[in-house]
């Protein structure tokens, strides 16, 4: 992790303090933080009007001045961090009693965990003046932290005994808390989400993977969900959000890649497939502008899971139906506009460098080494299956494909088959379809498969580029393998993004190309069956 | 499932990962952990065979849904669904049938007839009214409803 900074700072600040100040509390903390609980508890269950009695907190709050433990912020944090220990155990002590029923055990433990909730959520709204924000920030970002450091503390030390119960509860409930209609939280709730996100992003399952489906579960909340792509304004949240869906496909990325799935896996895989698919119904424009830092982790073979993101399009978008007979896609209005892409993949060209040499090559289509040496730059390591920079190929291939777009705009053109062709940005690209082996090639291939999405510029751009690699290929090899990259897309079930569809149904159906007289279509009879009801369902006749 | 990169072996690292992932896949998140609590109905997931209706039927969660219902669903509803949305919905049902909630008796009661007197503070009269300990509806005469108990909030 970089060094905590802004809202953060309060976060590790909490989780260093559980770290650190470890059973060193004061004589009495730990029976006077006891007792202040039991009697909190107590007040919460005893009256029916009491949860929201602010009568009750008062006097709650004075006998905890009486106690001295608001004399400190030490204290104070002290008081949180024993809290949430004894809530903790309080659970593990329930989990383990075998002669009740998992319904009574559960509500015992939300008898403990609710009212510490309750109190957190009153402290945090009246601390501070009404409408001093920063101290009730503080206040929740190091809660937020101290019950962070606890989860890492109790995950690492009792290892695969580790419960996500409590944490959970403590986490949503807090949460639906603090998102209560009313001025003072709402006055908050941007930083509640900040908060939230800094947090969620401290736990993610590579971190504590004990806690994974809890945590899936905090992010995939509808409220959560809710909050940070609908209601706060000018998209504020999505960043934020983004970045918490790569932590979850990072982490899934080692297990899915394999593609052998024990049940654990297959869980929250299937979590996260409904996840991407509330998301692709309610929000298709969050996954539109962040799918490119999503294909970056999502591994090659999840072709279902890419493709829920790739198909998102703008809401307020029709898409021509790409089995119309004679659809003139070069006539859409909609291909001149660029798609909005808020990841800056220029800078994920490394070393700098190389990104120097690869902006004078296409500025002066020299020298021919840069080719030649391509290959090189983007290969690191000889182990198969791992032998190439996967973001690195992504980011050249979106980088030179939109200076590709710019450039011939520059002349005034518009790209289509011929204006991309024979210029510096079609040499790398043929470059790499010649020169990279099948591995490099199929990851290449899959970079600009990618941009096949809902019509824009760039799903047209590399629409051609790929029917121009087809077209012009030395080997059957390299139209051997575009072909796999579109057909293996499009086998899976829906949904299908549409530029892929287009590609595919112009590749069979465009004699220019052909496509069927090649010896791949025929190498198998079941390849040829599947190649015939493709072609079917494309509405082409094969020619044969 | 295919591989086209080939397999890579997990590394130790992600193998441990896996071990603490397999461990929380045996106490996975109950749907109860994220909800309120509900005292007299908590969730009890059990495995129904697939023949019986497995999802509430559509648009059960509209106010038309609960003005169809039995009064006695919308008085149950009312008093074992503390804090949902069924209860909102069953309490808005319930005052388009013209019953009054009386915040000092817990209870819901609907005029038998015109009341005798009616001024500023209260009204007065027979009235029928729902008795949720003995569980059922009950007639009060000469009954006076104190408007300072009647709650009024706007269920809109």
């Amino acid at each position: 992790d970089r060094a905590p900074a802004g809202p953060s700072v309060h976060i590790h600040n909490g989780i260093l303090q559980v770290r650190s100040l470890n059973y060193d509390d004061p004589p009495g903390l730990v029976e006077k933080t006891d007792f202040l609980l039991r009697d909190w508890i107590g007040i919460y269950h005893s009256q029916p009007s009491g949860r929201d009695s602010t009568k009750a907190f008062s006097l709650f709050v004075h006998q905890m001045n009486v106690h001295g433990i608001l004399k400190t912020d030490d204290l104070i944090t002290r008081f949180f961090r024993l809290s949430t220990q004894l809530c903790v155990e309080a659970v593990y002590r329930n989990v383990t009693d075998t002669s009740s029923s998992m319904t009574v055990i559960r509500a015992k433990c939300y008898h403990t965990l609710d009212p510490f909730v309750r109190l957190i959520a009153l402290l945090v709204k009246h601390s501070g003046d009404t409408n001093n924000t920063t101290t009730k920030i503080h206040l929740l970002n190091k809660v937020l932290g101290i019950v962070a450091g606890c989860l890492l503390q109790d995950h690492e030390q009792r290892n695969i005994e580790f419960q996500q119960l409590p944490y959970h509860r403590i986490f949503i409930m807090l949460f639906l808390e603090l998102c209560s209609p009313e001025p003072v939280l709402e006055a908050i709730n941007f930083q509640v989400l900040t908060a939230y996100c800094h947090t969620l992003h401290i736990l993610r399952p590579s971190k504590a993977a004990g806690f994974c489906y809890a945590w899936l579960e905090l992010i995939s909340h509808r409220v959560f969900i809710g909050r940070m792509l609908a209601i706060t304004p000018q998209q504020k949240g999505w960043n934020m959000y983004a970045q918490l869906l790569i932590d979850l496909f990072k982490y899934l990325a080692p297990f899915l890649r394999n593609a052998e799935l024990a049940k654990p896996v297959t869980m929250l895989y299937k979590g996260t497939l409904r996840v991407l698919l509330v998301l692709l119904h309610d929000f298709p424009e969050f996954l539109c502008d962040y799918h490119y830092g999503f294909c970056d982790v999502i591994p090659p073979n999840c072709i279902q899971m890419r493709n829920l993101i790739l198909s998102a399009f703008p809401r307020n978008m029709r898409l021509p139906d790409p089995f119309t007979p004679n659809l003139k896609v070069d006539v859409l209005q909609e291909i001149t506009y660029s798609p909005r892409v808020l990841t800056n993949f220029a800078s994920l060209i490394t070393p700098p460098q190389f990104k120097k040499d690869l902006d004078s090559y296409l500025k002066a289509r020299a020298p021919v080494t840069f080719l030649s040496e391509l290959r090189g730059n983007l290969q690191i390591s000889n182990e198969p299956g791992m032998r190439y920079n996967i973001p690195l190929m992504n980011a050249l291939v979106m980088y030179v494909g939109t200076q590709a777009i710019a450039y011939i705009r520059s002349k005034s053109l518009t790209p289509n088959m011929s204006t991309i062709a024979h210029s510096a940005h079609m040499d790398i690209f043929q470059n790499l379809a010649v020169d990279l082996d099948t591995e490099g090639r199929y990851l290449f291939l899959n970079a600009v498969a990618n941009q096949l999405r809902y019509p824009n510029s760039h799903t047209h751009y590399f629409s051609c580029t790929l029917l121009y690699l087809f077209a012009e290929a030395n080997t059957e090899a390299i139209q051997e393998q575009i072909t796999r990259v579109l057909l293996e897309r499009l086998i899976v079930n829906r949904p299908h993004p549409w530029g892929l569809l287009i590609t595919f149904i112009e590749l069979i159906k465009n004699p220019s190309y052909k496509f069927w007289n090649h010896e791949f279509v025929h190498c198998a009879p079941e390849i040829e069956k599947l190649f015939e009801s493709v072609a079917r369902s494309c509405m082409v006749q094969k020619t044969t | 499932g295919v591989a086209p990169l080939g397999a890579v072996p997990l590394q130790k690292e992600h193998q441990q990962q896996f071990q603490m992932m397999e461990s929380a896949f045996f106490h996975m998140p109950h749907p109860s952990d994220s909800e309120r609590l509900r005292s007299y109905l908590p969730r009890n997931p059990y495995h129904t065979p697939p023949y019986y209706v497995q999802t509430p039927l559509p648009h059960s969660d509209t106010l038309e849904f609960y003005q169809r219902l039995a009064t006695e669903t919308l008085f149950f509803v009312f008093y074992y669904m503390e804090g949902t949305k069924a209860q909102y919905l069953a309490a808005k049902a319930l005052k388009k049938q013209s019953w009054r909630f009386h915040t000092k008796y817990m209870m819901w009661f609907q005029r038998h007839e015109e009341p005798k007197i009616i001024n500023e503070e209260y009204e007065q009269g027979t009235y029928i009214y729902f008795d949720y300990e003995k569980w059922g509806q009950r007639k009060k005469e000469g009954f006076t409803f104190e408007y300072k108990y009647l709650e009024d909030r706007d269920l809109n």
